[in-house]
């Protein structure tokens, strides 16, 4: 892969479902590039196709039509034993609701995908511990989730989700659960995480305040993307044709 | 106390890899001829697995510690889903304790077997003790015939020590036979120590210069009370106003023949035919002509014992009463088909409902789970872990409380049942209790894993093929 080529590479992408004899296309024929290290936030309203794409970019789905590459596999061709694999070395996970197991600890919770990758113990607890210590989590190793804040149980996610050291970070909806201070702090350390340690992030959020803190914000509506935004970093969101101010750009209907 | 954690950790893994190879490893053990190939074959066995153990230990560990943190996340539905199963596993191991007793003593052996002499129409067999002298010989009658290597007679005499209170405690069931063949005759003798064979010779000689003293078994003496060493009445529960006065002179060691009792035949006969006639005006006891129950002959092979048989069978073909003469195993499987409905009924009716049901009981207990934790198959989907990988963990968490409440069952049950209660007190045939094998320890886990595996394998394919995507949005 050479240096401008994009981390992530869709192309035509088409995603269906039948319901019945219904054909309900959730995706259509969309095509997008995310270069290395860049925050992206894909917005829209409910139903628009942005989780769909999120679990497409990610390998937990797969796609009707098209090409998805990441980095350089295709993974719109791999089998599901395959996307798996590729999965635990790739691609780490934020979700809303956190989704930790309840029953194993902040630390074991953390350790999870690492026991999928041929490490020895030393090098796993290593591992771990580094990526609780970059979400200020290392005096809560022994906590189980529901001995948590929100706030502190998804940096344990964030943290589940860097241990692996993935080619693509996916959040959905990261502080969509979360009250206005924890949610800037998981914001903070996503920013961190791409800025500090160079990490694509694709983010699906529907808070603006959110998306105002991504490089580059893509928006979509009924399958299609219909705008594509660069935060030029003096809060002044700059369009494909047009400038606009943040408000302007997600109150927009296409 | 994670140190405690971790030792007790791998304390269960090397528990599981040893149930893996000694389960296999027991059920083995009868298809091996020579003990060195059999014990090559153990050792063989625990070193791949202890080399498979330490190789993956840290995936093994990792597995049962996921595993264990599920099943305890909800104590009170694992607890009711291990006893349901311990409950059935004790259920099918006691069917299965005295079905596999039977089928041993069924099987027909082709080399040193026992015939067995009965009445050929009537159950209880009740032949005249004259019969015994020329059936021990086979009944030969012109030269070519052929005789047992060895031969024993039988005659039951049951009895209670209290006549007034007839309860199975107070109860003694004696084999009346040459104390000598106790130990050339009787089966099992080869578990005895040489020591205890030892004492059985003593106890032989002393039976022999004294007829009145018996031997009891050790549980059958516990459950009456006495001691060695004690003079007791028996009061005859089959043979009219026949009662004993015997001496206590040892205790049969704790195995096969615990509940049992040995008398000299002597002194039944010479009560039978001398006390009796003396203290009753001279007439004969109703069973005098027909005291002899049973008559054990041991022959070499097969070939030998067609002849004997036919031997046997021509020369009292016209006498009162007709003998049979059979293979113990066929004599055995004669006198159980009065049982035939019964252990039909064990073998395929009640075994089946046992084994469905606790195949449902724990597909049941682990569908629910699964139900229940669709987000979390989701999540390690999600996190790496394939489809195998999910569905092994479900099936981990059946397999482990099937084959470890069977497991336990088997332990109580061998406990309560073998050393604590004596054997299982099925009243078939002349069998005094049947002990619950060493083979069940196997039966356990396996019946209990089996279970749980039928009864696991659908609620972890469904866990297996659970939708990310579906169960993701689902969730917001």
């Amino acid at each position: 892969m050479g240096a401008d080529e994009p981390i992530v590479s869709v192309r035509n992408l088409h995603k269906f479902f039948t319901r019945g004899s219904e054909k309900i296309d959730v995706l259509i024929g969309l095509s997008l590039d995310v270069p290395e290290g860049e925050f992206l936030a894909l917005m829209g309203p409910s139903g628009s196709g942005k989780t769909t794409l999120l679990n497409l970019t990610a390998g937990l789905d797969r796609p009707s039509e098209g090409v998805i590459r990441v980095g350089d596999k295709v993974i719109s061709d791999m089998s599901e034993s395959q996307l798996a694999a590729w999965r635990t070395r790739h691609v780490g996970f934020v979700f809303q609701f956190y989704h930790l197991l309840p029953v194993l600890s902040a630390y074991e919770n953390v350790e999870l995908p690492l026991l999928l990758l041929p490490l020895t113990a030393a090098q796993r607890r290593q591992q771990v511990l580094t990526a609780l210590d970059l979400v200020g989590l290392s005096d809560r190793l022994h906590h189980r989730p529901g001995q948590l804040s929100g706030g502190q149980q998804q940096r344990v996610g964030i943290a589940r989700a860097v241990v692996t050291d993935p080619t693509l970070i996916v959040a959905d909806e990261p502080t969509g659960d979360l009250d206005s201070k924890s949610a800037e702090e998981i914001l903070n350390l996503l920013v961190e995480l791409q800025k500090g340690l160079r990490k694509t992030i694709i983010m699906v959020t529907h808070d603006p305040r959110a998306a105002s803190r991504a490089e580059r914000v893509l928006h979509l509506d009924k399958g299609r993307l219909v705008d594509d935004v660069t935060n030029p970093g003096d809060g002044a969101f700059r369009t494909a044709g047009h400038e606009a101010g943040p408000s302007e750009m997600f109150t927009r209907k296409p | 106390m994670e140190a405690l954690k971790a030792v007790l950790m791998w304390l269960l893994a090397l528990g599981v890899a040893g149930a893996a190879v000694a389960v296999p490893c027991i059920l083995a053990a009868p298809y091996f001829q020579e003990a060195f190939t059999y014990w090559l074959a153990v050792v063989v066995a625990a070193a791949v697995t202890l080399l498979f153990v330490v190789a993956f230990h840290q995936t093994i560990l990792f597995y049962l510690r996921f595993v264990l943190k599920s099943l305890f996340r909800n104590p009170l539905r694992t607890g009711l889903t291990a006893a349901a199963t311990m409950l059935l596993v004790f259920i099918v191991t006691l069917v299965w304790t005295v079905l596999w007793f039977l089928n041993q003593v069924m099987t027909e052996k082709s080399k040193d077997l026992k015939a067995i002499v009965t009445e050929r129409w009537q159950v209880p067999s009740q032949m005249p003790f004259s019969y015994g002298a020329a059936l021990a010989d086979g009944a030969t009658r012109k030269p070519g015939d052929v005789k047992p290597q060895d031969s024993m007679t039988w005659q039951f005499y049951g009895g209670t020590l209290d006549a007034g209170k007839m309860t199975r405690e107070n109860i003694v069931f004696f084999f009346c036979m040459d104390p000598n063949k106790f130990l050339t005759m009787m089966d099992g003798i080869d578990e005895f120590t040489p020591d205890q064979i030892e004492q059985l010779k003593k106890w032989a000689d002393e039976m022999v210069k004294d007829k009145r003293k018996v031997v009891i078994g050790v549980d059958r003496l516990k459950a009456l009370n006495k001691k060695v060493g004690e003079r007791v009445k028996v009061h005859s529960m089959n043979y009219t106003d026949l009662n004993l006065d015997v001496e206590i002179i040892g205790a049969l060691p704790p195995g096969r023949y615990a509940q049992s009792a040995v008398m000299n035949c002597q002194y039944l006969n010479d009560a039978l035919n001398e006390d009796y006639p003396r203290t009753h005006a001279g007439q004969k006891h109703p069973l005098a002509d027909k005291s002899l129950n049973l008559v054990w002959l041991r022959v070499p092979d097969t070939k030998t014992y067609e002849k004997m048989a036919d031997q046997i069978e021509t020369a009292y073909r016209d006498s009162t009463p007709s003998v049979k003469c059979e293979t113990a195993s066929s004599g055995v499987a004669s006198f159980l088909d009065a049982y035939r409905d019964l252990l039909w009924g064990m073998e395929y009716l009640f075994s089946p409902i046992a084994l469905v049901s606790m195949a449902v009981v724990i597909a049941t207990a682990i569908s629910i789970s699964v139900r229940e934790r669709r987000t979390e198959m989701a999540i390690l989907k999600v996190l790496g872990f394939g489809p195998w990988r999910i569905l092994w963990m479900v099936l981990g968490e059946g397999l482990l409380v099937g084959a470890g409440s069977g497991l336990l069952s088997v332990a109580l049950t061998y406990l309560v049942v073998n050393v604590w209660y004596g054997g299982i007190p099925f009243p078939i045939a002349f069998f005094p209790a049947f002990k619950i094998p060493v083979l069940a320890f196997a039966w356990g886990p396996l019946i209990g894993a089996g279970a749980a595996l039928a009864g696991s394998v659908v609620p972890a394919i469904f866990a297996m093929w659970v939708n990310v995507a579906q169960v993701f949005s689902k969730t917001a």
